[in-house]
């Protein structure tokens, strides 16, 4: 046995995992219900700050990502919805099969509060994060002003990725751009291809999304995946 | 075995109990009054050791006890006191089944087959006298073979007396006479006895039987099986009144929450103390503030504010309750100051589940209650529909668009049947309310629209789509045309669903299907 082995052997009888290499757990995901999606990144990871990305103006499918995420959410987890514009329609997420009684909507923006809707949303993900106990907290900002959003500091982004990096929980933030930029474990950006109408009525999307940024698989960023998602009348 | 609780100056402990614990310890030493009688002129009925040792006499005008120096005068309060005896018996009731509700701040419990629950009676009287600390109480406590005995003894000695069968005529004979004075009709004999030179137990056992029951009757006879500690009779046990109620009134109306929060803290402490004793909790809290009627601003303004909390669980932790009113309090300012709190708990069993281990992890219970009271004092509770702002949604069963209700979180699974549609579906982001808007129409279709202050090409529409209801009446009739459009913006194609109210003959955006 050469020395070196020797030495090692030594050590590791006294220390036996002083050589050992350390594996970083594998990071537990929540699907979106989409399998070009799922394939492709795993799901929308616990643990971090995700950010799903898309045009207001124009129809990008980042709702229908989302309510298809809480959709599938809500079958293992108590969810949180922090709606900053009261956009959530009900009867879509129904149509998609949530399971309502596991979730918790909170609608931003409704009383005369000395508080805007944004710091309204931002205020209660605090609370809900501070709570515990929901598997995902979805924060929809995307119908707020995009230089609203814009204006929030750095640090605030840092702080919510600190405070859900301990937790079994997984934030997600639903803007118009990404503004959590290195403090996003997930960045996805979405845009719509040309409908699909039958006749008269609009049955299908076809989406695009692209992953803008991801810790776990680099390699997935040049891929663009695309998918369809139907109207509930189809 | 019979122990007897008894609260010695009744009226003061019933008036101090609801203060805060740091405020009672100090105001135990100081010589308080409690007047009763005409507004006019009203007299001491009631006093504590430090009173009389300034010289606070019964009977005495608020005149005369101002001039003994410095005392605390208190209105008697017989809620107050009717609440301190309920109190007091839900103490009792923690330690056996049988209480009697003997006078106001005396309850003997029958204390037979608790021994193996409390241990000895020494231990009995030693745990009866620390919960009593918890409600409020600073107790004499007797143990005796028949209730009479434990009666009288507590009432003529201070702290715990244990008074074995068989020794109750030796034990009880230093006591004064004047402890058989708990109704008027004794007063006539116990003079007749002090002509006689009868000061205490002892002269009173010892008298020959036959020469008493000729000259004082059946009742002197009576006193004198007391003061030997031979009466025999039997407990009458008081029937449970679960009446969880509270209530404490101001000398002085307040103004300020931080006031108002400590005597609230303390009667919410108080109904969850009775609530354990009782092996009870509570899933429904109530709480009344009753104003100043002549402070009131206005006329529409109301001379009460009443709230009540719906807990999805069993509760019976004060802090949780205390958290909940305080929060809401918080966000509801009161128009005048309040003269009157009063807090009631709904009882019910509490329920006991060990958590699945296939069920999902989901918030506790009692923290999530704050953290929704919490995010209800920052979005609001409801919106100008009336639909809350915080809980789950739920569709209603209506053709209306949009028709849905808001209904409060759990945190509890339910177990309802709800599985993912094979495919993800198209969601509609609605505007609440919905944008009007301008459309020009081509040939009974959209061409051209505006949105957002921008004129906006329809590049296929698809529609329209017909529907009405509540035709029969007319405030709540709805009918229209829907239309889904797609739209070329800067930023790409939009689909949007618009629609052609046709009773206000108006355009409106409903939402954009994203």
């Amino acid at each position: 046995m050469s020395s070196a082995a020797s030495l090692r052997a030594s050590i590791e009888a006294q220390i036996p995992s002083a050589f050992a290499v350390y594996r970083r757990p594998e990071q537990r995901t929540i699907h979106t219900g989409i399998p070009q999606i799922d394939s492709l990144i795993g799901g929308v990871p616990f643990s971090a700050l995700t950010e799903i990305c898309g045009s207001e103006l124009a129809s990008s499918g980042k709702t229908s990502v989302l309510i298809s995420l809480l959709t599938q959410a809500t079958q293992e987890h108590f969810c949180a919805l922090v709606d900053a514009a009261d956009s959530f329609d009900p009867i879509s997420a129904q149509a998609a099969g949530m399971n309502f009684t596991r979730l918790l909507w909170v609608r931003c923006g409704k009383n005369k509060s000395k508080l805007k809707p944004m710091e309204q949303a931002f205020k209660t993900t605090d609370m809900l994060l501070q709570s515990g106990g929901f598997g995902l907290v979805v924060v929809d900002l995307s119908s707020l002003p995009e230089r609203l959003v814009r204006k929030v500091p750095l640090t605030t982004w840092f702080r919510f990725s600190r405070v859900v990096e301990k937790q079994r929980t997984s934030l997600v933030f639903l803007a118009q751009k990404s503004h959590a930029t290195s403090c996003a474990g997930l960045v996805l950006n979405l845009k719509a291809k040309p409908a699909i109408w039958s006749g008269k009525l609009l049955t299908q999307f076809r989406l695009e999304a692209e992953v803008v940024r991801t810790r776990e698989k680099k390699s997935s960023q040049s891929i663009k995946p695309d998918f369809s998602v139907q109207s509930q009348w189809a | 075995m019979f122990a007897c609780m008894f609260a010695p100056d009744f009226p003061v402990q019933a008036a101090l109990r609801l203060e805060p614990e740091d405020t009672r310890e100090v105001l135990k030493q100081s010589p308080i009054a409690i007047l009763d009688g005409p507004a006019s002129l009203p007299r001491v009925m009631a006093a504590n050791e430090p009173a009389r040792l300034a010289g606070i006499e019964m009977d005495m005008t608020k005149l005369q006890v101002e001039t003994c120096g410095r005392v605390w005068l208190r209105k008697r309060s017989p809620v107050n006191e009717t609440t301190a005896q309920t109190a007091l018996l839900d103490c009792a009731a923690g330690f056996s089944p049988r209480v009697e509700s003997t006078v106001p701040g005396t309850v003997i419990l029958d204390l037979a087959g608790t021994e193996k629950l409390f241990g000895r009676v020494q231990a009995v009287a030693q745990k009866i006298v620390s919960r009593a600390v918890e409600f409020g109480f600073d107790l004499n406590v007797a143990i005796a073979s028949n209730p009479d005995t434990a009666f009288y003894a507590a009432r003529g000695f201070a702290g715990i007396t244990i008074i074995p069968a068989g020794e109750e005529a030796e034990r009880l004979a230093s006591l004064p006479v004047d402890v058989l004075s708990t109704s008027p009709e004794m007063l006539g004999l116990l003079e007749i006895l002090d002509s006689w030179g009868i000061r205490n137990f002892r002269a009173l056992a010892l008298l020959p039987p036959v020469p008493v029951v000729e000259r004082l009757g059946q009742h002197g006879l009576h006193l004198q099986k007391i003061a030997r500690g031979e009466t025999r009779r039997t407990l009458v046990p008081a029937q449970a009144a679960l009446d969880f109620v509270e209530s404490f009134e101001f000398d002085d109306p307040v103004e300020t929450l931080e006031s108002l929060s400590f005597i609230l803290n303390r009667l919410l402490q108080q109904v969850c103390t009775r609530l354990l004793s009782r092996s009870l909790a509570t899933n429904e809290l109530r709480l009344k503030l009753e104003l100043e009627a002549r402070q009131l601003k206005s006329e529409e303004d109301r001379e009460f504010y009443e709230r009540s909390w719906k807990l999805p669980l069993p509760i019976q932790d004060a802090k949780v309750l205390f958290r909940l009113a305080y929060l809401d309090l918080e966000g509801n300012t009161q128009p005048a100051p309040i003269r009157k709190i009063i807090v009631q708990a709904v009882p019910i069993k509490p329920r006991f589940a060990q958590s699945g281990l296939f069920t999902p992890a989901s918030p506790e219970t009692e923290q999530l209650e704050i953290t929704l009271a919490r995010i209800r004092g920052v979005v609001g509770t409801a919106d100008e529909n009336g639909i809350a702002c915080v809980g789950s949604p739920r569709v209603l069963d209506s053709h209306k668009p949009d028709s849905f209700n808001v209904q409060p979180f759990s945190g509890i699974d339910d177990d309802s049947d709800s599985s993912p549609a094979a495919l993800p579906v198209i969601a509609l982001r609605i505007f609440r309310p919905a944008l009007q808007t301008a459309v020009e129409l081509a040939e009974e279709k959209p061409c051209s629209m505006t949105l957002r202050k921008k004129q906006l090409k329809v590049l296929a529409a698809s529609g329209p789509w017909r529907s009405s209801g509540n035709w029969w009446n007319a405030s709540s009739a709805w009918a229209r045309d829907e239309w889904d459009v797609a739209l070329k913006t800067s930023e790409g194609i939009g689909f949007y669903r618009i629609y052609l109210d046709r009773i206000k003959n108006q355009w409106f955006v409903e939402g954009s299907f994203d």
